[in-house]
């Protein structure tokens, strides 16, 4: 490090500057802009198809954007001035970062809870096999599970599913966790056991952008809240004043919809 | 006058033929599993270099008979200074073939596994090829094995051709019998009876095999 540079003020954690995404002519990201602060826990809310995913993708590069840049702790994730090659290494060790928890789980249906937990760290990381158990059962121990590390993702709740994904993309010690609606596909009941861990996850420290329906958990959880629609972030305030007094009319509009 | 009696001579004859076939299925199985597997990922892979000459070969070898296949293999490779002779050149040839279909099957197991799959491998870092070994192959394998083991049941009578050839597998040990004892009905029920054998072994292998991923690979 430089001298100069513990004079400035804090870097943020995530940086994304006139994000762009388009598939043929139809634009979905029409230039986003975004600083998360390290620790900070950013709620992402807007209409289905406003977006939202596609710039959770982006960020790990599921996505390629079709233009602007993102940046995790100042390095550029879309380097497109790489060699193919160099690119694939740069994405993956980019990925292990930033991990992320899908809608539908998407746990690896062969391989046991703890298998599937302890994959990418032993795979990827090449980490020493003992070092990866033991931090696996404390994750696993940590989401509510340590019960079920020998069972199969079948034999499992959509919760418990739910809470495996997320210790599973933990193993990694992301810096940054990206939620894509992660309560959406299940049963009403089971909803508070994996808001529970990532409420938990939050006050850890952990990165987080959160894409979620759960308003109560935005405005418990999140340090800010930014609604999307077509592409564009509408509206960026506290979780209070979004909420309780939103400037946009497309954002009333909305919240009125959802809080009926 | 139909004469089994005789059989019990020639018995071993067509045993040791039917060994030879044994030994040509099991090393085309081999081989033409690896055929398979590349030209499967091969066709799946975005770079044009590597999809079209797999989608070539795809279409080339269901598209012709297997016979002239080998015929152009065996008799045609020699013009152009590639000479494998008989046993070789049948190995080969069936390889080949049934790397196509097999080619096709796996790679119908693969884009059955579902995408999200995928996502979730990269998303934790791994690289195409880690994902592919270790998240999708493994579950494609549960889908693919049943119409892979028929194709290696097919593969097994179709080793028969390679009589024409002049490799002296269990058709042609049954054809050469017949040749100095004009007993073609008894030898041929004969060798019906051995190319049964192998293939209901090699479809009772099949159920076992299919047991077993299903116990470790449960969805
Ligand atoms: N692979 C794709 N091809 C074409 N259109 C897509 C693709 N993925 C998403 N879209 C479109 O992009 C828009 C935004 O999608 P998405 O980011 O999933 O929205 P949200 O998560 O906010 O509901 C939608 O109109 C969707 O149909
Ligand atoms: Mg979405």
């Amino acid at each position: 490090m430089t001298p100069t540079s513990s004079t400035r003020p804090i870097d943020p954690m995530l940086e994304i500057r006139s994000l762009q995404k388009s598939y043929g002519q139809l634009n979905v990201l029409n230039g986003v802009d975004l600083k998360v602060a390290p620790r900070e826990v950013l709620v992402i809310i807007g209409p289905s198809g406003s977006g939202k995913s596609t710039l959770l993708r982006c960020i790990n590069h599921l996505e390629e954007p079709t233009g602007g840049q993102i940046y995790l702790e100042g390095e550029l994730i879309n380097d497109t001035g790489r060699s193919r090659k160099d690119f694939e290494k740069h994405i993956n060790h980019i990925r292990c970062q930033v991990g992320m928890v899908f809608q539908q789980f998407n746990l690896f249906p062969h391989m046991t809870v703890l298998e599937n937990v302890m994959e990418a760290p032993l795979l990827v990381l090449k980490k020493d096999k003992t070092t990866v158990r033991d931090n696996a059962l404390e994750l696993l121990g940590k989401v509510g599970l340590s019960d079920k590390t020998s069972a199969y993702p079948s034999m499992l709740s959509g919760g418990q599913q739910q809470r495996v994904a997320i210790a599973r993309a933990l193993a990694m010690e992301p810096k940054v966790m990206l939620f894509d609606e992660v309560t959406s596909a299940l049963d009403p009941e089971l909803v508070g056991d994996v808001l529970r861990v990532m409420e938990d996850l939050a006050r850890d420290g952990m990165t987080m952008l959160v894409v979620t329906h759960e308003m109560g958990f935005a405005e418990k959880v999140g340090d800010r809240v930014i609604f999307m629609a077509d592409g564009v972030v509408v509206e960026d305030a506290s979780p209070q004043a979004m909420f309780s007094n939103p400037q946009e009319r497309r954002t009333r509009q909305f919240l009125k919809e959802v809080l009926k | 006058m139909l004469d089994w009696t005789i059989i019990v001579h020639y018995f071993p004859f067509l045993v040791s033929g039917a060994l030879l076939t044994l030994q040509i299925s099991v090393l085309s199985l081999i081989l033409g599993l690896a055929f398979g597997l590349t030209a499967a990922l091969c066709k799946l892979a975005a770079n044009p270099l590597l999809r079209w000459p797999a989608v070539f070969y795809i279409w080339l070898i269901r598209s012709t008979p297997l016979l002239v296949q080998l015929f152009i293999i065996y008799f045609g490779f020699p013009q152009i200074g590639i000479d494998l002779g008989p046993f070789m050149s049948g190995v080969l040839g069936l390889a080949l073939n049934v790397g196509a279909y097999n080619a096709e099957t796996i790679r119908g197991g693969i884009i059955s596994v579902p995408k999200g799959q995928t996502e979730a491998a990269r998303s934790l870092g791994m690289s195409g090829a880690q994902a592919m070994r270790r998240i999708i192959l493994p579950q494609a394998l549960r889908i693919i094995i049943p119409p892979l083991g028929n194709n290696f049941v097919i593969l097994i009578k179709d080793t028969s051709l390679v009589s024409t050839i002049t490799v002296v597998e269990l058709t042609l040990t049954a054809q050469r019998l017949i040749g100095s004892t004009y007993k073609p009905f008894e030898m041929y029920v004969m060798a019906a009876v051995l190319y049964a054998v192998l293939t209901s072994a090699a479809s009772m292998l099949l159920v076992w095999v299919e047991r077993r991923t299903r116990k470790e690979a449960r969805a």
